[in-house]
C-alpha cells in the first residue's frame, strides 16, 4: 500500500484550523454555516479529485473550469431549448464532459503534447464552444429563464439528518446531496486507486513511466482514463453548481482550475506525480473553505482573502518540499 | 559449462543507415552460467543487450530461447518467455512498496479488478523463501538502499520466472560491501540454474563473479572464453588496444611524483568538523599532486569535499589555500578563488543535459566570454573546439546536446568544463562511475597532465583499482575520520582494505 508521507498531518491541521475559527469567530459554528460550507465546497472537492488524477500522472488539467462551463451549458441547452427530459440532459452533460477529458488525453497521448500545453489549448477551445452553443445568446429571453427540471434542480437537495434521527434539540446541519455525492465518489476513487490493478498501474505510470512501460502497462490507456475521469468530475461539479444557480452561464467555473490545483497540492498530491491520494484533495478543499469562510465572517476583505489563499498554497508546497528533501537524504547504508 | 543453452543469439547484427554498430555476433547463455560482457562504450554491448531484451529488432540473425526461435523486437514476448533485464538505472517506482513493485502491471485480480492482496503477499513470500532473500515487502522502495533496490529488481524478474537475467552495470552505484552482497545473490541464482549476462566496466567484478567472458570491440566479439583463461591485462588489451591499456593500468603511474612535495601546501585543512558528518579532518594537498580520498560509501567523503568547496557547511576547523585562510560560503566564492569541483552525479548536478557540448564546456567560465553585454560566440566556439580536441570528446560536434553522448564522453565534458577554469585546486567526486575503461584511461591521462602542470587534484573514489592507478597519496576515511594517509608507491590494495575495515574488496 502507498504509505503517504506526512499527509497524516493534514487532517490534524484541518481540525486545528476548524477549531480555531469555531473558538474565535462567534457565528462560525452554526448549522447554517456548516451547511453552506458543505454545499459550497463539495463540488469544488469533486473537481479537485478529478484534477488530482491528472497531477498523479505527472500532468495537469487546466481545462477543468472550461469543461464545467461546457457541461453546464449542455445541460442548460438540453433542458431549455431541446426540452429533453432531465435524466437525458444530465447524462448528456456528463458524456460531453467526459469526452472533453478524453480529448485532452488524446492530445497528450497521440500528439505527445505536454499536458500543460494541451489543456491550455482546450481551455480556450472549450470556452469558445460554450459561447458558440450558449442558449442564453441563441434564444432571446432564455437568459432570464430559470431551470426547473426536477432532475437537475433535484441535485440541490438537503437531507435533514437531525430530524430523521430525532435529535432536534441540538441544531444539526442538513447534509446537502452534493456532499453525499462527493463522499460516494471519494470512496469509489479511493478503492479504485488502492485496491485495483488499474489504481496500481496509475501510480506506477505517474511514479516512473519508464518502469511502467517496461512492465507492460498500457500508458496510453492509463493517461486517457485519467483525463477522462478529470473531465467526468468537472461535469458532475458543473451539474451541482447549475442546480444551485438554477441556470448556467458562459463564465461557469472560471478560475476553477487554480482552486482545484491548489486543493490538490494542499491535499498532498505531489506536483511531479506518482504520490497522493483522493481524500487529501478533499480535505484540502475544505481547509481552503474553512479558512475563506472564517475570514469572511471575521469581516476581512475579499482581496486579503485571496492573498491568504496564496499564502496557504505556498505553505503547503513548502511543507511538501521539506518532506521531500528530508526523504531524499541518503538512507543509512547497511553493514558499514 | 555443459548446461542447457537457455538463450542463444545467432549471427545477430544491427545496421543504422550506413553505419554498422553490430557485426554478425553469436552469443550463448547456458543454465547456471554467469557470462561477463565487457567492452568500451560504442563496442556494441548495449546494442546487443537491446536486441536480446527485444527493445530493438536485429537487422539480421535470430534469437533462440530454449532452442525455439523468438520473434525479434518484442520486449513483452521476451519477458514472458523468461528473459528479463535489470537496467543500470532503477526501473522501480520509488513511491510504491516493494510488493507493488514486484508485481507491477500484473497483479492477480478478482471481479471488478480488485487486487488479491493476500495471494500476492503469499506469492512474494514464497519467492523470497525460494531464493533465500530477505526483503521487507511493505517498505517503500525510496527508503531502501541502492543494493536493496537492486534486489527488488532481481526479485521482480524472478517473479516472472526469468531463466535468463541480463544485468547492465548492476554495481555502478554500489559500495564494496554491497557489491559483495549482490554477488552472493548472483551466486545463489547461478546455483539454481539461472543464466546471467553481466555487463560491467569494473573488471575486478567480472573476474570475481563470471564463469565466461565475451569481450566486444568496435561492434564485434573479439573473445569468448572461460574467464580462467584470461587475465586482467589481456582483457583490457582486447577491449581498447595496447596504447590505452597501459594508461589504464598502474604502470603509467610510474611518472608519479617521486619525492614528497615540500613547502606550503595548495590546500591545507586542519581539524574540520561537522556534527554527524566528519570529525577533526586534517588534509594537505600539494601543487602537482593527486590525493585520493577513499573509503566505504557512507564514510562522508562527499560531505567533506563539499564543505571545502563551500557547498556544505562545517562547524569548526580551518581551510587554507596556499597559506591564506579561506572559508567559502558558496561554490561561487570557491570558484572565484580557483577551486573546481567535478560532482559525483553528472546527470543530477553536473551537466545541463539538453544544452550543447559548447554551452556546457564554458558554463563555469562564461564571464570570460563577454563582449559588452553579449557573449562572444566565436570565442566560445574556439574554446569548445580546443577542449573537444584536447579531451578527445566523441563526436567532436560542439552543437550536440550532451544528453546524446555516452557516459564517458559526458564525463569528459564535465571535466573539460572545470579544466577550462584552470583551477588551482580541482576536486573530483567519483570521476569515473559508469565510464568505460577506454574513457577512464583518457580521464586518468588528463588528470595526470593537469597534475604535471602544477594543479592540485583531490579525488574522491571508492574504486580501489582506480585509487591505486592515479593517486600519489591516498587518504582513507572511515566514518567521518581520516584514519590513515599513505604514499601510493608503498601501498598495496590489501592495506587499504584493512584501513577501511572492509570485509571484502
Amino acid at each position: 500500500m502507498i504509505r503517504r508521507h506526512g499527509i497524516s498531518a493534514l487532517p490534524i491541521f484541518f481540525l486545528v484550523t476548524f477549531a480555531f475559527f469555531c473558538a474565535v469567530v462567534p457565528r462560525f459554528a452554526t448549522a447554517g454555516n456548516l451547511e453552506a460550507l458543505m454545499a459550497g465546497y463539495a463540488f469544488i472537492a469533486i473537481v479537485a479529485m478529478g484534477e488530482s488524477f491528472a497531477i498523479l500522472l505527472r500532468g495537469v488539467d487546466l481545462s477543468v473550469g472550461a469543461v464545467m462551463a461546457l457541461a453546464g451549458m449542455v445541460a442548460f441547452d438540453a433542458s431549455l431549448i431541446l426540452h429533453l427530459p432531465g435524466y437525458l440532459s444530465v447524462a448528456l452533460a456528463l458524456v460531453v464532459a467526459t469526452f472533453a477529458g478524453v480529448l485532452n488525453g488524446l492530445l497528450i497521448v497521440f500528439l505527445r503534447l505536454q499536458p500543460f500545453i494541451a489543456t491550455l489549448a482546450t481551455l480556450a477551445a472549450y470556452r469558445g464552444i460554450v459561447f458558440a452553443i450558449s442558449g442564453r445568446q441563441l434564444v432571446p429571453g432564455l437568459s432570464t429563464t430559470a431551470l426547473d427540471d426536477p432532475w437537475i434542480i433535484g441535485l440541490e437537495t438537503y437531507f435533514d439528518v437531525g430530524a430523521t434521527l430525532g435529535v432536534e434539540s441540538i441544531a444539526v446541519p442538513a447534509i446537502p446531496l452534493s456532499f453525499l455525492l462527493m463522499i460516494v465518489l471519494l470512496v469509489l476513487f479511493e478503492v479504485l486507486l488502492r485496491s485495483t490493478r488499474f489504481g496500481r498501474d496509475f501510480y506506477a505510470t505517474g511514479g516512473n513511466p519508464e518502469a511502467a512501460r517496461l512492465a507492460g502497462i498500457d500508458l496510453r490507456r492509463t493517461v486517457l482514463i485519467g483525463y477522462a475521469l478529470s473531465g467526468f468530475c468537472a461535469g458532475v461539479a458543473a451539474l451541482l453548481l447549475v442546480a444551485r444557480l438554477t441556470t448556467s452561464t458562459e463564465a461557469l467555473g472560471n478560475g476553477m482550475e487554480l482552486t482545484a490545483i491548489a486543493a490538490a497540492v494542499i491535499g498532498g498530491v505531489r506536483l511531479n506525480g506518482g504520490m497522493g491520494s483522493m481524500w487529501g484533495p478533499v480535505v484540502g478543499t475544505f481547509l481552503l473553505g474553512v479558512v475563506l469562510m472564517g475570514l469572511t465572517l471575521f469581516g476581512i476583505s475579499q482581496f486579503v482573502q485571496q492573498i491568504l489563499t496564496g499564502a496557504v498554497l505556498l505553505a503547503a508546497i513548502a511543507h511538501s518540499r521539506w518532506l521531500q528533501s528530508r526523504r531524499l537524504l541518503p538512507s543509512a547504508p547497511e553493514g558499514s | 559449462m555443459s548446461g542447457l543453452a537457455l538463450l542463444e543469439g545467432r549471427a545477430l547484427s544491427k545496421v543504422y543507415g550506413l553505419s554498422t554498430v553490430l557485426h554478425p555476433t553469436d552469443v550463448v547463455v547456458v543454465a547456471g552460467e554467469v557470462r561477463g560482457l565487457v567492452g568500451s562504450n560504442g563496442a556494441g554491448k548495449s546494442t546487443l543487450m537491446k536486441i536480446l531484451t527485444g527493445a530493438i529488432a536485429p537487422t539480421s540473425g535470430h534469437i533462440l530461447i530454449n532452442g525455439e526461435i523468438a520473434s525479434p523486437g518484442r520486449p513483452l514476448e521476451m519477458l514472458r518467455r523468461g528473459v528479463a533485464c535489470i537496467y543500470q538505472h532503477s526501473n522501480l517506482v520509488a513511491e510504491m512498496s516493494v510488493l507493488d513493485n514486484i508485481y507491477i502491471g500484473r497483479q492477480p485480480t478478482r471481479r471488478l479488478g480488485l487486487i488479491q492482496r493476500k495471494l500476492l503477499r503469499e506469492q512474494a513470500q514464497a519467492l523470497l523463501a525460494r531464493h533465500g532473500m530477505d526483503l521487507d515487502l511493505d517498505a517503500h522502495v525510496s527508503t531502501l538502499s541502492t543494493v536493496r533496490q537492486k534486489e527488488v529488481e532481481i526479485l521482480k524478474a524472478l517473479a516472472l520466472d526469468a531463466r535468463v537475467l541480463l544485468m547492465d552495470e548492476p554495481t555502478a552505484w554500489l559500495s564494496v560491501a554491497d557489491v559483495a552482497r549482490l554477488h552472493s545473490t548472483i551466486d545463489g541464482l547461478r546455483a539454481r540454474g539461472v543464466g546471467i549476462i553481466y555487463v560491467s566496466h569494473v573488471l575486478d567484478e567480472v573476474f570475481a563473479i563470471c564463469d565466461t567472458v565475451t569481450v566486444m570491440r568496435d561492434g564485434s566479439v573479439v573473445a569468448d572464453q572461460p574467464i580462467a583463461q584470461l587475465d586482467r591485462a589481456r582483457v583490457i588489451e582486447l577491449m581498447v588496444g595496447k596504447t590505452l591499456a597501459t594508461q589504464a593500468l598502474g604502470e603509467a603511474n610510474g611518472a608519479a611524483r617521486s619525492a614528497p612535495a615540500a613547502g606550503v601546501p595548495r590546500l591545507r585543512c586542519r581539524a574540520l568538523s561537522k556534527r554527524g558528518e566528519f570529525h577533526e579532518v586534517s588534509l594537505d594537498v600539494h601543487a602537482g599532486e593527486i590525493l585520493c580520498l577513499t573509503g566505504l560509501v557512507g564514510s562522508k567523503r562527499s560531505e567533506l569535499v563539499q564543505a571545502i568547496f563551500g557547498a556544505n557547511r562545517f562547524d569548526s576547523g580551518t581551510i587554507e589555500l596556499e597559506g591564506v585562510p579561506v572559508k567559502f560560503h558558496s561554490p561561487r566564492a570557491a570558484i572565484a578563488s580557483g577551486v573546481g569541483f567535478v560532482t559525483e552525479d553528472r546527470h543530477r548536478d553536473g551537466l545541463m543535459l539538453d544544452l550543447s557540448i559548447a554551452e556546457n564546456l564554458v558554463a563555469a567560465t562564461l564571464g570570460r566570454y563577454r563582449r559588452g553585454l553579449l557573449l562572444a560566440g566565436e570565442r566560445i566556439r574556439a574554446t569548445a573546439l580546443r577542449l573537444i580536441t584536447a579531451l578527445n570528446i566523441q563526436p567532436p560536434d560542439f552543437m550536440k546536446p550532451v544528453r546524446l553522448l555516452s557516459g564517458g564522453n559526458q564525463q569528459k565534458v564535465l571535466l573539460g568544463k572545470w579544466l577550462d577554469l584552470q583551477p588551482r585546486l580541482l576536486i573530483l567526486d567519483e570521476p569515473t562511475v559508469g565510464v568505460d575503461i577506454g574513457a577512464k584511461a583518457e580521464i586518468y591521462g588528463l588528470l595526470r597532465a593537469a597534475r604535471d602542470n602544477g594543479m592540485a587534484v583531490l579525488v574522491v573514489s571508492s574504486d580501489l583499482e582506480e585509487v591505486m592507478t592515479i593517486a600519489d597519496r591516498i587518504a582513507v576515511m572511515v566514518a567521518g575520520r581520516v584514519v590513515r594517509t599513505r604514499e601510493t608507491c608503498e601501498t598495496k590494495i590489501v592495506d587499504l582494505v584493512r584501513d577501511m575495515g572492509a570485509v571484502s574488496a
